[in-house]
């Protein structure tokens, strides 16, 4: 976990803490968060599952990581969980479609259960996706992206696996928003399956060791490839190609900090993990989800909740923590009384 | 009279019954030796977690143990020619999405699209056997680039697009538990390991099999096609591999593109780990379905109860992995002491 995730996470805690209530919820609730696999963005949700179980009174609110990014490995850790006494599933689907089975199952068995970050692909059991809408974030990021390259140019896009059907979604955003420029501005490269050390440096470094002075911008819409690009950046040195990243990791943020990159699209994972907890204990104390709930459409489903996204650039990012506070805060203000039907 | 004759040890030092070897026999056999520790193991965890004799913990045990023991399978056949088969989990997903493809996009009834799989696991079976025989690269080559080529043309063909709309029967079978606690997928495998233990034993082709591995110089002496047999091994293997694909299919509900991780390689540990523990030999020529079978069956119990017993996910591994070693270790005392004791 990086030190600006404990920090982040540190700080909505207290707000939270000072502004929600906190007692009368049902304490029967054990939560666990199921990322798809290790991975950097999902580290915010230990501390934001730990600081829901304190505030809430949750007999658990557990973060545990499939050992290895694979399907099979993740259903198998939830069968378990269940089998463990785990009533309450913040789930981030291995796969939008592959995790609906066992969703099914889970949900069958009495479980409640919150597709959290990512969507799964409707129908499904899951109560509701509380995350981040990839596409439109992937389509801000390119506008910022090309409002930063005076509205002309070529852009490169990094992104993540192929087969997460949320790359097309934002290899398709990116190509929309270059789209509306008339042919001004080109995407001229994508290289995906690169949310992995080893082949986002590999690939990243390559592609600008021939390509660089063809390229005048470049937006990334997974982590790996934002901080390896960044990095690249840094190197070349000049500023003159224009970057757009996503996430909060350090290296990207001090990359904003000092001009190599123009900005990065923010989301909310401190904030997922703990209104995701927040939901699943009221759930489990009687609630249910209303059926007037205004969720928003995704292109995976029609139960959407967005957590939030912020464009950070080099004005912003030393007050970026309070600005995904103020969303979760709002979010959070709000949610029983938007979403969820309570018995008096 | 000697004075061993006097005091009776001539009678201990007769060559012994038929009975009495066929019992040192298979005392001696890795199976054997893998129906203990799974035996140990089992107990050892229903003592330390009850909950891992649950008749859910029995059920998903026994779809996972299913599912991985014929992944196995698909190498052991290809093992026994001494080479080995990367691109199992690519062939699965190719051949599973064509049926997904023939359903939903054809109109296909599902036996038709089942048969229509088949076939394609064959066929990129075949594929794999004749490059390895014509071009005499090593397996190990050849399979790592068609596990690049399978997966790539399914990518680009798909878009990372699941087929969800499968006839219900599909999932249903998936999820159907025969006296609360067994999966059907489980018999599934076991009339494959019943057919492979048959063609091993009694058919000619899989003396053949069995003939070209151990020695291809001297079974080609002997009249055995030793190319056109392992282009057989191959074809074997696809349709294998297939046909896990296929029990994947019933477990998730949808033809997935990432339903063997990216590139298939998810499926390369159950695929290498089951054959080995069983007692395949890296070298070709000896093949063991059954202990191939409670292999596949040893890894399952032990990763179930390693994560009942909540140890954490990123050990269970490392934990896995010494266990699995501390188990080769116990079975190989085992036959020093047996040998030691004369029961040789």
């Amino acid at each position: 976990m990086t030190s600006g995730t404990y920090t982040l996470g540190g700080l909505l805690a207290a707000a939270l803490v000072a502004t929600m209530p906190m007692a009368g919820l049902a304490d029967e609730a054990k939560v666990a968060l199921v990322p798809g696999g290790p991975h950097p963005y999902f580290a915010a949700w230990e501390q934001a599952g730990a600081d829901a179980a304190k505030d809430f009174g949750l007999s658990a609110a557990d973060y545990r990581v499939p050992q290895q990014w694979e399907l099979s490995q993740q259903n198998e850790l939830l069968e378990s969980l269940l089998t463990q006494g785990y009533n309450s599933f913040l789930i981030f689907p291995g796969d939008p479609v592959g995790t609906v089975s066992v969703v099914d199952e889970l949900t069958g068995e009495g479980a409640t259960v919150i597709s959290l970050a990512g969507c799964l692909k409707a129908p499904s059991a899951d109560a509701f996706c509380l995350g981040t809408d990839t596409g439109n974030s992937a389509y801000l990021g390119t506008k910022e992206l090309i409002k930063a390259m005076g509205g002309k140019g070529r852009i490169a896009h990094f992104t993540g696996f192929l087969v997460d059907p949320n790359t097309q979604l934002r290899i398709d955003a990116v190509q929309r928003a270059a789209d509306e420029t008339n042919g001004a501005v080109t995407v001229v490269q994508v290289i995906a399956d690169i949310d992995a050390p080893e082949p986002a440096e590999e690939k990243i470094n390559a592609y600008l060791a021939a390509e660089a002075a063809n390229v005048d911008g470049i937006v990334t819409t997974a982590w790996v490839p934002a901080v390896v690009a960044s990095n690249a950046l840094r190197r070349i040195g000049d500023k003159r190609i224009k970057m757009v990243g996503i996430d909060h990791d350090e290296v990207v943020l001090q990359a904003v900090k000092d001009g190599f990159v123009n900005g990065t699209m923010l989301q909310n994972p401190y904030g997922q993990g703990y209104i995701g907890s927040f939901a699943a204990s009221k759930m489990r104390g009687g609630c249910t989800v209303k059926a007037d709930a205004p969720f928003k459409s995704t292109a995976l489903t029609e139960k959407f909740i967005d957590s939030g996204t912020v464009f950070v650039d080099a004005t912003t990012v030393d007050t970026y923590v309070a600005a995904m506070q103020g969303i979760t805060k709002d979010l959070m203000g709000t949610f029983e009384a938007t979403y969820l039907d309570c018995p008096a | 009279m000697s004075q061993n004759e006097a005091f009776g040890i001539a009678d201990i030092q007769h060559e012994p019954d038929n009975a009495t070897r066929s019992w040192r026999r298979l005392l001696l056999t890795n199976e054997f030796g893998l129906i203990l520790l799974i035996v140990a193991f089992t107990a050892i965890f229903a003592i330390l977690a009850p909950a891992f004799l649950s008749r859910f913990s029995l059920f998903a045990m026994g779809r996972t143990m299913a599912i991985d023991i014929v992944i196995g399978l698909s190498m052991m056949v290809v093992i026994v020619t001494g080479g080995l088969n990367l691109s199992v989990g690519a062939t699965a997903v190719c051949a599973v999405m064509f049926a997904g493809w023939l359903i939903e996009a054809m109109g296909l009834p599902l036996p038709v699209a089942i048969l229509g799989a088949l076939a394609m696991g064959a066929g990129l079976g075949w594929i794999n056997g004749m490059v390895i025989v014509k071009s005499g690269i090593h397996s190990f080559i050849i399979t790592l680039a068609t596990m690049s080529i399978f997966f790539g043309v399914m990518i680009f063909l798909t878009r990372a697009e699941a087929f969800r709309a499968l006839p219900p029967e599909v999932a249903a079978f998936g999820k159907a538990k025969i006296g609360g606690y067994l999966s059907p997928l489980l018999l599934v495998t076991v009339v494959v390991a019943l057919a492979l233990a048959y063609l091993y034993r009694y058919t000619a082709l899989g003396r053949r099999m069995l003939a070209a591995g151990a020695s291809p110089a001297a079974a080609e002496l002997s009249g055995i096609r030793v190319n056109r047999t392992f282009v057989a091994c191959h074809v074997l293997s696809g349709l294998l591999a297939t046909v896990a694909g296929l029990m994947l299919t019933a477990r998730t509900g949808a033809a997935i593109p990432s339903m063997a991780g990216h590139l298939g390689q998810d499926w390369l540990l159950p695929a290498f780990l089951a054959p080995v523990l069983g007692g395949t030999l890296l070298s070709g020529g000896r093949v063991a379905v059954a202990g191939t079978f409670l292999g596949g069956a040893l890894v399952t119990v032990l990763s179930a109860g390693l994560l009942l017993m909540q140890v954490g996910e990123f050990w269970v591994k490392a934990v896995l992995g010494l266990l699995l070693l501390l188990a080769v270790f116990a079975d190989k005392g085992r036959r020093v002491w047996l040998a030691k004791r004369k029961m040789a």
